[in-house]
């Protein structure tokens, strides 16, 4: 359990990052290695070059700019976890945060670095889908901004290029009544989820359902909305709901649910469905307060 | 000593809660693991490991790895294996039947992990480099993954082996009991199934090994539980004299069982050290661990049971089969016999009988592991809560009416283990009382209408400790009072993290009446230790308390006449010594010191009549009276399970344990947490699996899980305390933590289940399990509805 040979590289800015990715060969950014580093221990990944990204200071910082929260992708987890802002903010991505490991994964791990790594269990990439967030991309071709729906692709695979670089986050914060849940199940405290779910909804002020987001994690390649069932509440009464069915029909027709030695794919749903009505009944009610 | 002479009870230390000796040095990151063990020139050692599960090697090319940078050596089975000499372990003798164990693969790999090369070079990383670019040609030969039906099969694991049967065991027949069983009002059986877990100890296994040529000698640091056994094994596999070899181990990170004998990869370090100019050193990754440190806790057996009308046990059987994997350490049919014999448990049953099979398979080698029997608890634990269901009786009732009293002992089972001074009834009462049984019962009553499924099990089980078997009947002790005065006190050791430095100290103190401040104790070095068995098989505590005792008791008694000598030549038995100061009974105004006595023993000998020994060190031996010494214990568990999800919530943990006076009972309740902990990951988390071609799919603690403090809960103690015959009256107390906790957890996830007719025998109980259960009794439920509506149907068509 011994990394096989590779360069150190600390660059300091991040177009001297993207400028290191670009130009040497087998290049990966490092950001807190709380998944890179177990895997390049175990050489189940090897590359020549590693791009330190802990130097780079503009990587780091929350922000309260115009109608959002701006979050630099090196920021930790641990920092995000403490944040008031987010906690009052993006309350959603403040409640998805004691979920992640423990407390010294969440101490190095980073937000860009969980939802570039875009683990289909994590919690972080689920977050980001449901909420919408615009992820700010820098490669030596520049900069773009990815909206979420387009950012996760795959298994561990998402639209940033090989020597691009996420550089920040932005989420919307929702005004008016609305409420947040997240509910996932892990075998142990700490564990990466079996199954999960995030649910962001707001309430109109004709009482009905003006929006809605569920948002599965654990349940597929990557994270994934359940498009359809919000479609289907979008304008129903909070009282018409049934938070079960909901959850059934979240996992209706989901393909590529994963099995393994913890759970096949049926029981990975039953749990989903679980999740999904859990987290819809909480948000729901923070919803119309009461 | 002396009745009179004897400290109080309130004076002595073993009884108290005295502050571990060890913990300053391991809390401020100061222990001496094998990993911190750096000398000169010494170079690291990596194992190339067979990526399948069976196959023939045809070839193995290390020339690319020879030529990388920094390796010095790449040694396969011809360069290792014509080097053993003998190979047995003093704790099995040089007579027992054993199995094979290569020191490295030859001709054909036989489990994943199976070490074919070894690679010799300047540090880890290169030799993990090195191990990348070794070319082993494999022709793949099909596995036998599955251990339950490798009786049947037609590949075999060994080829000496046919039926890939290891061996078997029993006790009469079972045809024998069966007019018991057929005219029994109630019979009840179920087979059980236990998933391979094994040991996890936070340090893994590692060595060092260092060979002089110049003079012969060798010299290992290593991760043991038993450092005289490692010397032993040493010199007989390189047939050197015993006294050429010295064996150090300081801090062992946790050894439960896997640590008491060399293994594999420790026979292909020592015979290496022979071959290369430099010391080498070996430290398992867990990854290896989870490949090649072994497995344990993986069999089934058919357990059966005959009551008479008011739940009273008539006979109780198992037929049980055992997974030895490929290269079991020890040979395994020695220590599996237990499982039979202890089957019965500490329940009145008048008859009752065995059979034990064990199989090769061709997975990870069977280890031991803390309460190697466990499987009997188990099987006869869940058993009985089945029968309580089957029969319609409270299971506490059911044990209750069946579970053996003190005024019937000593007495023994029906499998002939002879029981004495046990106390189930009691340790069973305690624990239901401090959970209040009955104010549970009516809680789970109300959650149960709410909606809410909690439940409770309970496991008492009576286990050997201290087996005095005729090769570890005996155990020694050198005690020097140094001139100083001060105590050091030679004990064999193989501590690893049950506190054998503190609770020896403790009895020194004690037997020789000084301040345990001005003892110290030196363990874990063969070439200034007296031959000892290390930790084992629960041993510890009483065999080093009598080695303890009856070498302080002589030397003792030298103090006490040189005190004599000092006080103005007083008779002996008018001698006081407590806490290191010798008086005359009546006039304690005239006193003399230990450091007093000491100096002149060391250096005023002129002054000293002929008839008084000089010096202050005596060494002594112990020999058992005992056979072993039962200790017993109740646990109790409450749980909540989610119907939904699966999970298992464990509520209240309760354990009532008797293992005699306790020496330190800050220890004992570490050793009880410990294995409780280990038994409920049995329960709920841990497995070691394979997949169908044998491929390990627990390779790291992401998927091989272990509970952590979040998924514990407090562990709630009662002690009772009822002497053994053996030394102090002490009894072992290292493993049955492992062994109880697994059936409590069960039979409470059962109980929680039981209103929706749930049957358990496979495990471990992963969440997804549960559901499967509740699935599979819903439609058994179904199933049954629909043919008890057609039997309605049918009976009002007729
Ligand atoms: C025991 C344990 C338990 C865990 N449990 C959970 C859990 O429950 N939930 C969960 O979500 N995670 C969990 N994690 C993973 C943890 O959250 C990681 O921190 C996270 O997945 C990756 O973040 P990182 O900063 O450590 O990235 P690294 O490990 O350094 O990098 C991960 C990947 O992202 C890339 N990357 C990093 N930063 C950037 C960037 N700015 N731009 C482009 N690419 C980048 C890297 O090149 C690499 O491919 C756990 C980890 C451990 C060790």
């Amino acid at each position: 359990m011994k990394p096989a040979t590779f360069e150190y590289h600390a660059p300091t800015s991040a177009e001297e990052a993207v400028g290191l990715l670009a130009d040497l060969d087998d290049a990966k950014a490092l950001a807190g290695g709380q998944s890179l580093v177990p895997m390049l221990a175990l050489r189940l990944a090897v590359f020549e070059n590693l791009v330190d990204l802990r130097r780079v200071d503009e990587l780091r910082g929350i922000e309260t700019r115009d109608g959002s929260v701006w979050i630099g992708a090196g920021t930790t987890q641990a920092t995000i976890g403490r944040s008031e802002s987010i906690g009052l903010n993006v309350p959603l991505l403040a409640r998805a945060t004691p979920l992640i490991g423990h407390l010294q994964i969440r101490s190095r791990g980073t937000i860009g670095g969980s939802i570039a790594h875009a683990d289909a269990s994590a919690e972080y990439p689920a977050v980001a889908l449901a909420l919408d967030v615009e992820l700010d991309a820098l490669s030596p071709r520049g900069r773009r901004t990815i909206p979420a729906a387009e950012f996760f692709t795959g298994t561990w695979s998402t639209e940033l290029e090989e020597d691009e670089l996420l550089t920040g986050i932005t989420f919307p914060v929702w005004q008016g009544r609305a409420g947040f849940a997240v509910e996932e199940f892990a075998r142990r405290h700490g564990d990466f989820a079996m199954a999960g779910a995030c649910v962001a909804v707001g309430v109109g002020a004709d009482g009905r359902i003006d929006r809605c987001a569920i948002s599965l994690f654990g349940l597929g390649p990557c994270a994934r909305r359940a498009t359809e069932v919000e479609t289907e509440l979008i304008g129903t009464s909070p009282a018409d709901s049934d938070a079960d069915e909901i959850g059934r029909t979240a996992m209706a027709g989901l393909d590529s649910v994963p099995t393994d030695l913890h759970g096949s794919a049926s029981y990975r749903k039953r749990v989903g469905a679980a999740m999904v009505a859990r987290a819809w009944r909480r948000a729901l009610q923070e919803a119309v307060g009461d | 000593m002396s009745g009179s002479q004897q400290a109080t009870d309130t004076d002595r230390y073993a009884g108290r809660r005295v502050k571990r000796v060890e913990d300053a040095r391991l809390l401020t990151g100061r222990g001496t693991f094998v990993d911190d063990v750096v000398r000169p020139g010494m170079l690291h050692v990596n194992f190339v490991r067979s990526p399948i599960a069976r196959a023939r090697i045809t070839g193995i090319d290390i020339s690319e790895a020879l030529a990388l940078d920094g390796v010095y050596a790449v040694l396969t089975a011809a360069d290792i294996n014509p080097y053993v000499h003998e190979q047995w372990f003093s704790l099995e003798g040089r007579h027992a039947p054993d199995t094979p164990r290569p020191p490295l693969a030859e001709g054909e790999v036989r489990h994943v992990g199976d070490p074919v090369a070894m690679i010799i070079a300047q540090d880890r990383y290169v030799a993990e480099d090195a191990a990348e670019l070794v070319i082993v040609d494999y022709d793949p030969l099909p596995p036998v993954v599955d251990y339950a039906t490798a009786f049947d099969s037609s590949e075999l694991v060994h080829e000496a082996y046919p039926g890939n049967l290891v061996g078997q065991i029993g006790g009469r027949p079972m045809a024998d009991l069966a007019p018991t069983f057929d005219n029994a009002p109630h019979v009840v059986s179920e087979t059980y199934h236990q998933q391979a877990y094994c040991a996890m100890p936070m340090e893994t296994r590692g060595i060092v090994t260092e060979w002089s040529p110049s003079d012969g000698t060798m010299t290992i640091w290593t991760a043991t539980q038993s450092p005289h056994e490692v010397r032993g094994f040493c010199a007989r596999l390189l047939a050197i004299p015993e006294h050429s070899v010295r064996v150090v181990m300081r801090d062992t990170g946790g050894g439960f069982g896997q640590k008491v004998l060399p293994l594999r990869e420790d026979m292909c370090l020592m015979i290496a050290a022979t071959k290369v100019p430099a010391p080498l050193k070996w430290i398992e990754d867990r990854q290896e661990h989870l490949l090649a440190a072994g497995q344990a806790r993986h069999e089934h057996g058919e357990a059966r049971m005959a009551f008479d009308d008011d739940g009273r046990i008539l006979a109780a059987t198992i037929d049980h089969v055992q997974d030895a994997g490929a290269y079991p350490s020890p040979n395994p049919v020695g220590s599996g016999i237990a499982v039979g014999l202890i089957f019965p448990g500490p329940y009145r049953i008048p008859e009752g009988t065995f059979n034990s099979r064990f199989a090769f398979s061709n997975t990870s080698g069977r280890v031991a592991y803390r309460g190697p029997w466990q499987f009997e608890s188990v099987a006869r634990e869940c058993l009985l809560d089945v029968a309580a269901r089957q029969i319609g009786i409270d299971p506490v009732e059911l044990r209750r009416k069946n579970m053996l009293r003190r005024d019937e002992l000593p007495t023994a089972n029906c499998n002939g283990m002879p029981y004495s001074d046990i106390t189930p009834l009691e340790t069973f009462e305690q624990a239901l009382e401090i959970l209040d049984y009955d104010a549970f019962r009516r809680e789970q009553e109300q959650a149960r209408a709410a909606g809410r499924y909690i439940g409770v099990g309970t496991c008492t089980y009576v286990e050997p400790t201290a087996g005095a078997s005729a090769l570890y009947g005996t155990e020694g002790a050198t005690i020097r009072v140094e001139p100083s005065g001060k105590v050091n006190v030679y004990v064999a050791g193989g501590s690893c993290g049950n506190s054998l430095e503190t609770t020896v100290i403790q009895l020194t103190a004690d037997a020789l009446g000084v301040d345990i401040a001005d003892v110290s104790s030196i363990q874990g070095d063969t070439a200034v230790t007296p031959f000892g068995g290390g930790t084992g098989g629960s041993r510890s505590g009483p065999m080093t308390a009598g080695a303890v005792n009856q070498t302080a008791t002589e030397l003792r008694g030298r103090i006490l006449a040189l005190a004599a000598h000092l006080l103005g030549g007083v008779p002996v038995d008018e001698v006081e010594f407590t806490r290191g100061v010798a008086s005359v009974k009546g006039s304690p105004e005239k006193q003399v010191t230990l450091a007093e006595i000491a100096d002149t023993a060391y250096f005023k000998s002129g002054s000293l009549p002929a008839e008084l020994s000089v010096g202050l060190e005596v060494s002594g031996r112990f020999r058992a009276q005992h056979l072993m010494l039962w200790a017993n214990a109740t646990h109790v568990c409450t749980c909540e399970v989610d119907i939904v999800t699966g999970e298992v919530k464990l509520l209240r943990y309760i354990v009532s344990e008797d293992c005699g006076p306790m020496i330190n009972p800050n220890v004992v309740e570490g050793q009880i947490f410990g294995g409780t902990v280990q038994g409920i990951g049995g329960a709920l988390y841990e497995e070691l699996a394979y997949d169908d071609a044998g491929n390990p799919v627990t390779t790291t603690f992401m998927d091989y899980l272990l509970p952590t403090a979040a998924e514990v809960p407090t562990i709630e103690l009662g002690h009772v305390e009822t002497p053994s015959i053996g030394p102090g009256g002490y009894k072992g107390v290292g493993e049955g933590g492992a062994i109880g906790a697994p059936p409590a957890v069960i039979n409470a996830v059962a109980d929680a289940l039981a209103p929706f007719g749930v049957r358990i025998s496979r495990l471990p109980l992963t969440p997804a399990t549960i559901v499967n259960l509740l699935e599979e009794a819903a439609q058994r439920g179904a199933a049954g509805a629909a043919a008890a509506a057609g039997a309605a149907r049918t009976a009002v068509a007729g």
